[in-house]
């Protein structure tokens, strides 16, 4: 009964307040109540109605009247503080599996000050903001994640008490874009079991990379680390070290390393071999099944690898994309 | 409530702190002195917990110091349950409260145990400071919220206050409707306010020092309007009550009045203009059931009743401000009053068995050279004026035979010595005789509009039966010391320089310097009509004002038009709040206009993208709308205008450009409703 209820109550709140990455709160998606405080506040004014009606005191009605006027008036105070917040997801964000993944969230308000805005996820984490009229603030709110895939922040919850407790405004926003969350990292149990060529030649890769080279003029976008320094200072000539293609055989981090373990760990075994390629500092490519991400290295490939792990095989979420705010980001 | 707030912030405690101190002001005179240094003690315990000087009390600590101050308050009470005792253990309460206000919840309970607080002060003090301390008080607690609620806001306590200014300003209207309006009922039940604290007045018994008791303090007793003339100084006796019991010292009532059901005054004190001879008293509290009028009075409000004295008393004692109207009627001296009864005459001749001797014998030769009553009457004030009586504060004692010592040796006396002697006499002669004790005299208000009574106006005289006039009024007083019934206590004491002696802050006794007398005036009227109006608006004076309005309303209509105008006032404020937000909450009018523009779009199906430039707009709604391509341009060119064109040029009128915007928009309006007619006929 309860739970139906509350099922019919979040469908309609979902009807009134839609998805979207952007906000702005005004009277349709803004809810009040009196919080616990407000009810005995209301309580008290009752008694003390009564007490003005039974002693006939013409000043306790007067105060009465004067503080229950003070609590409409709060009324309108409380949901003019929300109103015309605008809420903007800038940042979804991306982390492994059990982590708290963070999404920041950008609150101006135009032309009024909101005071003392609470945002919170859920019961957990809250975050007082004061917000300035014509001012920004970001704040940041931590979801907690389960397992890898896409992540939404499902529902922020802004509310506010001020200015004096008695009363909660409250609106929600859905945001439409979607965190990614990487498999949490397993170090495969055993070493050099077929299919990993990598291993054991690991560490003496930087060295044979560096001899089996294809060595190559430097060109716009190449990264410093790969410059022949020594041949520069011989002969002033900035070369780069290629190794892309020869030693790609043995940079794969391949799906099919780890015939028949269940698809989740494999993913986790994965991710924990990217990111032991990116300690060592080696460049490494990525093979699922149906994506293949050519070896390459820094943080942007890093991102890419892992993402492709988070998402493999699962379906984008309803709004599409994920968002694009984060390669901007990374890149 | 699942606030997070952990601990309180310093800036709204310091708030909270300095409300129970405004609200435990009117308080101070009824709360034992251990009681206010336990409080003090508490909240600057709480004070110095919150700088981190000290730490709060640990449970145990905490639970010893309650048993305490609990102890010591069940020790000074004593098993009596007054409104006194139960205000000190309602502020023992908050003081305790101090040491475990640690989260906001306890921020809360206090906050509703001080707004309560402050109701409760009302019943006791209703003056126009207490009043305006009171609320000052509310407000510190609404500003402590204020912080409580947004502690890391920069400037909260300024903005606290004004924004608490604005709603104040905003609400006033409704406040004011509502107390006009809401019908005031009668009590529900009556609990009435006993209080133990002695209130400065006269009281049911004389002895020859009380009333120059009275006479040190300037506390106000009453004040009068008069429909018409106010009496000549001379004539200002307020009768109170009538002692005829005398046991050789003592001066008390032989009828005591019954047994009271516990219960409250009734507060209507008659209503609409003063006729002529009617006369409005607003008693101050004074814990008794008198009530104080002229000679040859009549009731006209309902809350007093005559009694067989032709005194007047209120049902219950009167433990607030009460008011009520007298009459004054013809003296009757064409017919000859009723004979005393035998039981009358007793009561009125009663005298011990023994004692004065001396003043016996004086009444018996006094009767002798008399050949009536009222010769004797003339006799003994002749004698009284004739020798040398002394009008005195400061009479030495007289412990025994205390008539004989004043008629014989001392000679000197205050008004209950000689209203005593007197009745004395005239019994010892077999004149039926009693002591009335009451006021005479009052001060003008500011204008000579009302007349202010004061405790030292408090008076004792003497009423003597005559058989062919009935009661008569007999002044001893007058007959030594003239100057105090014709210019009151100040000039009578003039010489002796005794008046108010003790009282330093009285502005009464500074009654010569012209300022303080004009100010102590001029707030004395302010409280006097602040007590008729606002504090005296009750079931009746409502009832009145309600008559005078169109379409006489009752009880009934009354609650249903304070519903209704109450629901008024949220609807227009609910209203002003949609339309504020409607039009943007801007006060620049282009920009309403361009709100409105957007709204006009989203109504005939387009999505206005958040960061599009009117221009853009314009262009992708008259793709859409192709025949209302032109005013969507015109319209758009005309904000872009404005809001980044040559705003030096001089030609351009601001209303003009409003209006022409105005028209574009209709003129869309036009077009879009013919295409989206068409629109939905096609589907």
């Amino acid at each position: 009964m309860v739970r139906a209820f509350q099922n019919h109550w979040r469908r309609w709140v979902n009807r009134r307040i839609p998805q979207s990455d952007s906000q702005r709160l005004v009277q349709r998606n803004i809810f009040i109540l009196p919080t616990g405080a407000g009810v005995v506040f209301a309580f008290l004014l009752f008694i003390m109605l009564l007490t003005g009606i039974n002693y006939q005191n013409s000043l306790i009605y007067l105060l009465t009247f004067l503080l229950g006027a003070l609590f409409v008036a709060a009324m309108h105070q409380t949901h003019n503080n929300l109103v015309g917040l605008e809420l903007t997801l800038i940042r979804a964000g991306e982390g492994f599996a059990g982590e708290n993944i963070p999404f920041t969230v950008r609150a101006n308000s135009a032309n009024r000050d909101a005071a003392a805005i609470a945002f919170s996820n859920g019961s957990a984490s809250l975050e007082y903001r004061d917000v300035s009229a014509g001012e920004s603030v970001d704040v940041v709110v931590h979801v907690n994640s389960t397992s890898r895939g896409y992540l939404g922040l499902e529902r922020l919850r802004i509310g506010t008490r001020f200015p004096f407790g008695l009363l909660e405004a409250w609106s929600w926003m859905r945001p439409a874009a979607h965190g990614v969350v990487y498999p949490r990292p397993i170090m495969p149990p055993a070493i050099g079991f077929p299919g990993d060529q990598g291993d054991e030649s690991s560490a003496s890769l930087v060295d044979e990379g560096h001899d089996h080279a294809d060595v190559r003029p430097w060109r716009m976008g190449d990264l410093t680390q790969r410059v022949l320094w020594k041949r520069f200072a011989r002969t002033g000539e900035m070369v780069i070290a290629d190794w892309q293609g020869e030693q790609g055989s043995t940079q794969w981090i391949d799906y099919a390393m780890f015939p028949g373990v269940d698809q989740e760990l494999r993913l986790s075994y994965l991710a924990a071999l990217v990111l032991e390629r990116v300690r060592l500092g080696q460049v490494y490519g990525l093979r699922l099944p149906g994506v293949v991400i050519d070896p390459d290295e820094g943080a942007y490939h890093q991102a890419r690898c892992l993402r492709a792990l988070a998402v493999f095989g699962k379906d984008a979420p309803d709004s599409g994309k994920p968002p694009q705010t984060n390669d901007r980001e990374t890149a | 409530m699942t606030q997070a707030v952990v601990n309180i912030p310093g800036r709204a405690l310091i708030w909270l702190i300095a409300s129970f101190g405004v609200l435990i002001l009117p308080q101070l005179a009824r709360l034992p002195i251990w009681l206010i240094a336990a409080c003090i003690v508490l909240a600057g315990w709480r004070w110095l917990a919150q700088t981190g000087r000290v730490r709060l009390p640990g449970r145990i600590l905490r639970t010893m110091v309650m048993l305490a101050v609990v102890a010591v308050y069940v020790a000074t009470v004593k098993g009596n349950f007054s409104v006194d005792t139960a205000a000190s253990f309602f502020v023992l309460a908050v003081g305790l409260k101090w040491l475990e206000t640690r989260a906001s919840r306890d921020f809360y309970v206090l906050f509703f145990i001080l707004i309560y607080l402050a109701a409760v002060n009302f019943l006791f003090e209703q003056g126009i400071v207490w009043t305006l301390l009171n609320l000052l008080g509310v407000v510190c607690l609404l500003v402590g919220l204020q912080v409580l609620n947004a502690p890391g806001l920069s400037g909260a306590i300024m903005a606290g206050w004004k924004r608490l200014a604005v709603m104040l300003l905003k609400t006033l209207p409704v406040v004011v409707v509502l107390f006009l309006f809401f019908p005031r009922m009668a009590p529900l039940w009556s609990v009435p306010l006993v209080s133990d604290r002695g209130v400065t007045g006269i009281s049911d018994t004389m002895t020859p020092g009380s009333i120059s008791n009275l006479a040190q303090s300037s506390k106000r007793a009453f004040r009068v309007t008069f429909g018409g003339q106010v009496p000549a100084q001379r004539d200002r006796y307020w009768r109170g009550l009538v002692l005829d019991q005398f046991d050789g010292e003592t001066w008390a009532q032989q009828t005591v009045p019954g047994y009271q059901r516990p219960g409250r005054i009734a507060l209507d004190g008659g209503i609409g203009d003063l006729a002529a001879n009617e006369y409005d008293v607003l008693l101050d509290a004074s814990n008794q059931r008198w009530a104080f009028a002229l000679d040859n009075s009549e009731a006209v409000s309902n809350n007093v009743f005559a009694t067989p004295e032709n005194l007047f008393v209120f049902q219950r004692p009167a433990d607030t401000t009460v008011r009520y109207r007298l009459a004054k009627v013809p003296e009757r001296r064409d017919s000859v009053p009723v004979p005393l009864s035998a039981e009358q005459r007793r009561q009125y001749l009663q005298l011990p068995a023994d004692g004065n001797p001396r003043a016996r014998a004086l009444a018996g030769q006094l009767a002798k050279n008399s050949a009536s009553a009222r010769e004797f009457l003339v006799a003994v004030l002749y004698r009284f004026r004739k020798d040398e009586y002394f009008y005195t504060l400061k009479p030495p004692q007289m412990p025994e035979n205390g008539i004989d010592s004043l008629l014989f040796d001392i000679k000197r006396g205050f008004c209950a010595h000689y209203a005593g002697a007197t009745t004395f006499l005239l019994r010892a002669a077999g004149i039926p005789a009693r002591v009335v004790v009451g006021y005479q005299g009052g001060e003008n208000g500011v204008g000579g509009e009302y007349l202010i009574v004061r405790q030292y106006d408090a008076h004792a005289w003497v009423e003597a039966w005559l058989p062919e006039l009935g009661w008569v009024r007999v002044d001893p007083t007058a007959a030594i010391s003239p100057a105090r019934i014709e210019s009151g206590l100040r000039e009578a004491m003039a010489d002796e320089g005794s008046f108010l002696e003790n009282d330093w802050i009285s502005p009464q006794r500074y009654g010569d310097v012209a300022l303080v007398q004009w100010a102590s005036l001029q707030m004395d009227r302010i409280n006097y009509n602040w007590q008729r109006w606002v504090v005296g608006y009750q079931g009746q004076s409502q009832m009145d004002l309600m008559s005078r309005l169109p379409g006489g309303l009752g009880m009934r209509e009354l609650g249903y038009l304070s519903a209704g105008l109450v629901g008024f006032a949220l609807l227009v404020a609910g209203l002003i709040t949609v339309w504020r937000q409607h039009t943007g909450g801007s006060g620049d009018p282009r920009l309403r206009l361009v709100y409105r523009w957007h709204r006009l779009l989203e109504y005939s199906g387009m999505v206005v993208q958040p960061g599009e430039t009117p221009d853009q707009l314009a262009h992708r709604a008259g793709q859409q709308y192709p025949e209302a391509r032109k005013p969507l341009e015109a319209f758009a060119r005309a904000v872009n205008n404005h809001y980044y064109g040559d705003t030096g040029s001089a030609r351009r009128v601001p209303s003009h450009d409003i209006a022409r915007m105005k028209r574009l928009l209709s003129l869309l309006r036009k077009h879009l409703r013919r295409s989206g007619g068409r629109q939905s006929q096609k589907r």
